[in-house]
């Protein structure tokens, strides 16, 4: 056998545990999203199922009001996304081109930010929420979200902004452009790789949030998608388990490939600007 | 096109002061080059003249306006970057016109500009490339043609060659005079490398530690250089110190070599008897002498560069280098004679370092 191929092999072996216990739930979900209902609950357990059925997910998304809760999603995660980008391009670029007093403080202070739990907030956000009358209205998450995003958004674009040389926006503005317009036509067109990752990260950070979704949200109808699967095992007499699954797959499963996908730009990301 | 007149310029950060009153005229016309080892304080000029540095004191006029407060953009000013500086996201034919789009010119007026410039630095084959698909020189050559375009009134450079392998930067450097003398823009090139500014500048600045040490035209500046400074930044290899004290006898004049070794200076010199001095002569004023003549010498180390034999030897304690054009057969450890003729020889005060 060429030792390449045992290397890889042995490295797979090592590897395969954690595959698995990745991959299994994924796995149960699936295969109970397609079961016929009485066959959830076969004793013994086993994975084969007699029939594949589809109109799992045509039921559920009738009776769960799934349609609703995933625009609910869509509507909290996009808008707290743009809104966390547009306040922080300004923010990464200032403290990646201009010195200003405090610049080392703040940026201290973004980092700490991640270090808390946003539980740890849930009482106060919701307070404060109270007192903005914004309890039960999506957009109270919007704002959340984007407040929590940003200290990562701001991070992650500032680090890639150092990287885009001062010279181009010198040039630009020897060339006769303003500063704004130097922004636009020439540092922003360069900031798209970052921005796109970026803006990825924050949706998905919105998408999964369940916490304060469940805190915010009092209404059925505004529930995002983690609370409403969630609402569909929770203080039920009778869960419908393969309605669940379904749910669970088409929330997770578009979300698990893209970020997949663009994990790889998401490290380049981070390693950028910390080695440089 | 315009003068460029620099007075008495500062430039502090906090309380240290990089640019200590630096004071240079450029003429109309004129093609300046600010030569300096690397933190001399160059580039940050070059800057305050483009705008992008703040000046802390002093005025910078372009033409007859004093330009300090001056946004780059409105300086009309064209600079060509070390790294070139090119829009990564736009092809070279944006490149070369975006000045031109900024400035809302007709879409005709911007193709007749750029293919103009374009066919001056033979570029037009590349027009729809983006910069990431050239080579360095043809990257270096877009830079140029950025600032052709414009028609500004002055073009600065920062050191726009030191990128480029060395065969090149002496193509490029012969290219970008050759546009000089067609195009007559007053330009302000600055570069660490003496070769550069001998070869290029109508007038050199030599600065060091943000003072300028002398202005002059290239072979001034070689042949009376106003301090030491200048007389071991220019010239390559560089000239030779030997120092010493002052001694007239008779009608001539030697300087005494703490070893002991005299070296026969010229009597004219204005060195005053027993001053410390340091001796300059530049390597290729050196010859081998005659039978019982000269300064006796031990060779050290053997360089041909093919043109020329580079010798290092030493002499009254020193190493000195001697450039010859005759193939000598020389060997290391060899005894041989040097000398020269009296007026090549550079007399400076040792302690001030300021030519006698």
């Amino acid at each position: 056998m060429p030792s390449k191929l045992k290397k890889s092999l042995i490295y797979w072996a090592f590897l395969s545990p954690l595959v698995v216990v990745i991959l299994f739930p994924f796995a149960v979900m699936l295969v109970t999203a397609v079961r016929p209902r009485d066959e959830l609950f076969v004793y013994p357990p086993r994975w084969g199922f007699s029939e594949f059925r589809w109109d799992n997910f045509a039921e559920m998304w009738v009776k769960t009001n799934f349609g609703e809760a995933l625009f609910n999603s869509l509507y909290v995660s996009v808008l707290s996304t743009v809104l966390a980008l547009v306040l922080s391009i300004p923010a990464a670029y200032a403290l990646s081109r201009y010195p200003f007093p405090g610049k080392g403080a703040y940026r201290t202070f973004l980092l700490m930010t991640q270090m808390m739990s946003p539980i740890v907030l849930v009482l106060g956000l919701f307070r404060l929420m109270v007192a903005l009358g914004m309890v039960g209205n999506l957009n109270s998450l919007v704002l959340t979200y984007a407040a929590f995003n940003m200290a990562f958004t701001i991070w992650m674009l500032q680090s890639y902004f150092s990287t885009i040389p001062r010279d181009l926006e010198e040039a630009a503005w020897i060339d006769g452009a303003s500063h704004l317009n130097s922004l636009i036509r020439i540092f922003l067109p360069l900031a798209v790789p970052a921005m796109a990752v970026t803006a990825i990260f924050s949706f998905i950070n919105g998408w999964n949030e369940f916490v304060l979704a469940l805190t915010m949200i009092r209404s059925s109808d505004d529930f995002t998608l983690p609370v409403q699967i969630y609402s569909q095992v929770a203080g039920r007499y009778q869960v419908e388990w393969h309605h669940v699954m379904a749910g669970t797959v088409l929330a997770t499963v578009p979300v698990a490939i893209v970020f997949s996908w663009l994990q790889k730009y998401l490290i380049r990301g981070m390693a950028l600007g910390a080695v440089k | 096109m315009a003068s460029v007149k620099i007075r008495n310029v500062e430039k502090n950060y906090g309380s240290l002061r990089v640019i200590h009153g630096v004071s240079i005229d450029v003429e109309d016309h004129e093609f300046v080059v600010l030569v300096g080892p690397s933190g001399c304080g160059k580039s940050t000029l070059l800057r305050m003249i483009a705008g992008l540095e703040t000046i802390s004191g002093g005025d910078i006029m372009i033409g007859d306006k004093v330009v300090n407060d001056i946004a780059p953009r409105d300086r009309d000013i064209a600079m060509v970057f070390q790294n070139y500086a090119l829009y990564p996201h736009m092809s070279i034919f944006d490149n070369m016109g975006f000045s031109l789009k900024l400035r809302k010119r007709p879409r005709s007026e911007i193709e007749e500009k750029v293919m103009e410039a374009a066919d001056i630095l033979n570029l037009k084959p590349y027009l729809e490339r983006s910069p990431g698909q050239l080579s360095g020189g043809q990257r270096q050559r877009v830079a140029m043609g950025r600032a052709l375009v414009r028609d500004a009134r002055v073009f600065l450079f920062d050191e726009p060659l030191s990128n480029l392998d060395a065969k090149l930067r002496v193509v490029m450097r012969t290219e970008i005079k050759a546009l000089h003398q067609r195009l007559q823009t007053t330009s302000v090139y600055v570069t660490h490398d003496q070769i550069e500014a001998m070869t290029m500048a109508d007038r050199i600045v030599v600065m060091n530690a943000g003072r300028v040490e002398q202005v002059g035209a290239p072979l001034e500046l070689y042949d009376s250089p106003a301090n030491l400074f200048v007389a071991g930044f220019l010239g390559s290899p560089s000239m030779n110190f030997i120092k010493g004290r002052f001694r007239r006898a008779g009608d001539g004049a030697h300087v005494l070599c703490d070893d002991g070794t005299v070296l026969p200076v010229p009597a004219t010199s204005g060195a005053t008897d027993d001053q410390q001095v340091v001796a300059g002569i530049r390597p290729e004023h050196l010859r081998l002498a005659g039978e019982g003549a000269g300064v006796a010498a031990t060779v050290d180390v053997v360089e041909p560069t093919g043109a020329n034999i580079e010798l290092f030897v030493e002499l009254a304690g020193e190493r000195v280098c001697a450039v010859f054009r005759e193939r000598h057969p020389f060997r290391p450890g060899e005894k041989i004679a040097l000398g020269w003729e009296l007026d090549k020889i550079h007399l400076f005060d040792a302690s001030s370092g300021h030519r006698i």
